[in-house]
């Protein structure tokens, strides 16, 4: 199906919601930021910088508008749509992040199904828990969860089924998900372009990665179908009471590595891999997550096998009190490349520290630090610059949230 | 201690009057002694008190009926349950009003009653009346973390155990069982004990678990949390 095709379907999906009845929930934020840092050229501009704002980029900024609104389409459907503006002249000006329509049938006999269908976020981050796919705990999200945002949506259906033992007397609940996509043959080549990032950019559903014109990150097109294949998930999850949560997932997205858009100048990139994730919270408001990603990416252009092994993880400490949150987060990734010149090859480490006031229900405050140090040899075959890079990132934060889904 | 005279109302005072003359003539007629005091404290392992404990009381003489039916309200408010536990005669009913902004979706899968409230704000529909003993574990639908148990009991005597862990009543004397719940408790089902009220006016028990409680639910997390 062609992308039109999809933005005909997402918008009669829209225009169902619109026409029934029943009055939606909803949610609009403003995020504003100061920002000060002294990041290379950002990904946003075509840049290789690992970090959402560059030096030239410091002030006031707008960190996001976001409008999300469900709608029930009878008693156990519904229809979910979450639209963004990331103030940063992509190619609309308030664009989806995700759109999907829900099938929630009531837990039968300890059992609770889930149905979606749509554009969404594969169950992967531990730490992007909150609405819209925010982290709770810091403003940039970590390098996992950056790339996932970035490069990553599902565009078509995920089942999942849980065993609510909570429910029954028992201390967990045990999980499986599964799901089928299509429309995301290009995930991948940010990746090998420029290699992981901090921040919290996810890409929109009709939106671009990168700037118009030439350049490692040519305003990327991320989700669209190329060789026909649809790809899968499918993960298990753990919950022990609501203190401990492990994931595991596996991805493939089946791309046929050999095919190649010419309308689009884009491969299909095959990217695989293997994911996990443990959350961890105390009575007394601490938390700690851990997650760990290995994968590779590869094209197969003209006979040619051009690989890009990944490996990604993360630690992160939090504790609560009250209205105030500090979180201190470590992030370590790698990309390797087969290509003789090293082509692709990035790796680095990040600290990220946050202190996030949220009075009530309306208004949150963050403020983050935020070091990356890295080395991507693109930097130095395409610009000429120095492999190794430290660049920091602080950033202000005030969001308001208003409407009945607010908080 | 009893669920609070603000979640519960009697719901037929003359007919609760006229059994407890019932009660009271048969005990006349009976020529048994007066009441006495029963006390039960609930400690956990480390024998620090229990608060909040389901105590309910069975004659084992089988005579003693069940509790007047009540008229409960378990309210819906900032996205949890209030209170998140009730504990009722068989028969009761609840009412399950939505204060929320936000659209809730109530449901129960237990044995002892399974039930759905369609999606609704507000109070749209009629009190749920609970027929059967047993313990009914409640959910929304739309909102995973949202938990609360009703404890439907067919037993003469019941209530909760207070802030020092204890539980008083004034029952006739005889011998009964004595079962003890609460949502932390590992115990497999209800913790159980015999006891006979004699010729004392004051007849105490202290029952003490045998395993940890489990974690408490997480408190002062956003509401939006666990969105995905």
């Amino acid at each position: 199906m062609e992308r039109r095709s999809l933005s005909v379907a997402l918008t009669c999906l829209l225009a169902v919601a619109a026409t029934v009845g029943r009055a939606a929930d909803w949610e609009l934020d403003l995020d504003a930021r100061m920002v000060s840092t002294d990041g290379r050229k950002s990904f946003v501009d075509g840049g290789l910088g690992t970090l959402r704002y560059d030096q030239g980029q410091s002030g006031l900024r707008l960190g996001r508008i976001r409008f999300a609104a469900s709608q029930p389409l009878g008693e156990v459907w519904s229809v979910r749509i979450d639209a963004s503006d990331w103030g940063d002249h992509d190619r609309n000006p308030l664009d989806l992040t995700e759109a999907y329509l829900q099938f929630r049938p009531y837990p039968f006999d300890g059992y609770r199904l889930r149905v979606k269908a749509g554009a969404f976020h594969a169950p992967i981050s531990m730490e992007n828990r909150a609405a819209g796919w925010e982290s709770p705990y810091t403003l940039s999200y970590s390098a996992i969860n950056t790339w996932l945002g970035e490069e990553l949506r599902t565009i078509g259906v995920e089942g999942q089924l849980d065993w609510l033992g909570t429910r029954l007397g028992h201390g967990f609940d045990l999980g499986a998900t599964a799901g089928a996509y299509g429309w995301n043959d290009p995930a991948g080549s940010v990746l090998a372009a420029r290699g992981f990032a901090l921040d919290d950019r996810q890409t929109t559903l009709f939106g671009r990665v990168g700037a118009v014109g030439s350049g490692p990150l040519r305003a990327m097109e991320l989700f669209h179908e190329i060789d026909g294949h649809a790809g899968y998930y499918a993960g298990i999850e753990a919950r022990y009471f609501d203190r401990i949560v492990l994931r595991a997932l596996h991805y493939d997205n089946r791309a046929d590595a050999e095919q190649f858009d010419s309308a689009l100048q884009l491969f299909a990139w095959n990217t695989r891999f293997n994911s996990a994730g443990l959350r961890a919270e105390s009575g007394t408001g601490w938390s700690f997550i851990a997650q760990w990603l290995d994968g590779e990416t590869y094209i197969e252009p003209d006979e040619n096998y051009l690989e890009w092994p990944f490996k990604a993880r993360f630690a992160l400490l939090s504790r609560q009190l009250g209205a105030h949150r500090l979180s201190v987060r470590y992030d370590s990734f790698a990309v390797q490349s087969n290509l003789p010149d090293g082509a692709g090859v990035q790796h680095g480490h990040a600290w990220t520290a946050a202190y996030v006031f949220e009075p009530g229900r309306h208004w949150r405050f963050t403020f983050e630090w935020l070091q990356v140090d890295s080395y991507s040899a693109n930097r130095v075959l395409q610009f000429g610059e120095p492999g190794f890079v430290r660049e920091t990132q602080l950033q202000l934060a005030a969001r308001y949230a208003l409407g009945p889904l607010a908080r | 201690m009893r669920p609070s005279a603000r979640h519960i109302r009697h719901a037929f005072p003359r007919r609760a009057l006229v059994g407890a003359l019932a009660f009271l003539l048969a005990f006349l007629r009976v020529g048994e002694a007066l009441a006495a005091t029963i006390v039960i404290a609930v400690q956990s392992t480390d024998g620090r008190p229990l608060p909040g404990a389901v105590i309910a009381v069975h004659s084992l003489a089988g005579a003693a009926r069940p509790g007047v039916p009540v008229q409960a309200v378990m309210d819906q408010i900032d996205r949890a349950f209030e209170p998140d536990l009730l504990v009722i005669p068989v028969g009761s009913t609840i009412e399950f009003p939505n204060s929320d902004s936000v659209s809730h979706q109530i449901y129960s899968f237990s044995p002892a009653k399974k039930f759905q409230l369609p999606l609704y704000r507000g109070k749209p529909y009629p009190p749920v009346r609970f027929d059967q003993a047993g313990l009914v574990t409640l959910g929304c639908n739309i909102h995973d973390s949202m938990l609360a148990y009703v404890v439907v009991t067919d037993a003469p005597f019941f209530g909760r155990t207070d802030a020092a862990g204890s539980w008083s009543a004034e029952v006739p004397r005889g011998t009964y069982r004595v079962t003890v719940w609460h949502p932390r408790m590992r115990e497999d089902g209800e913790l159980e004990r015999e006891m006979t009220i004699g010729e004392g006016d004051r007849t105490s028990l202290t029952l003490r678990l045998l395993k940890p409680l489990q974690p408490a639910p997480l408190q002062e997390r956003g509401h939006s949390w666990d969105a995905y």
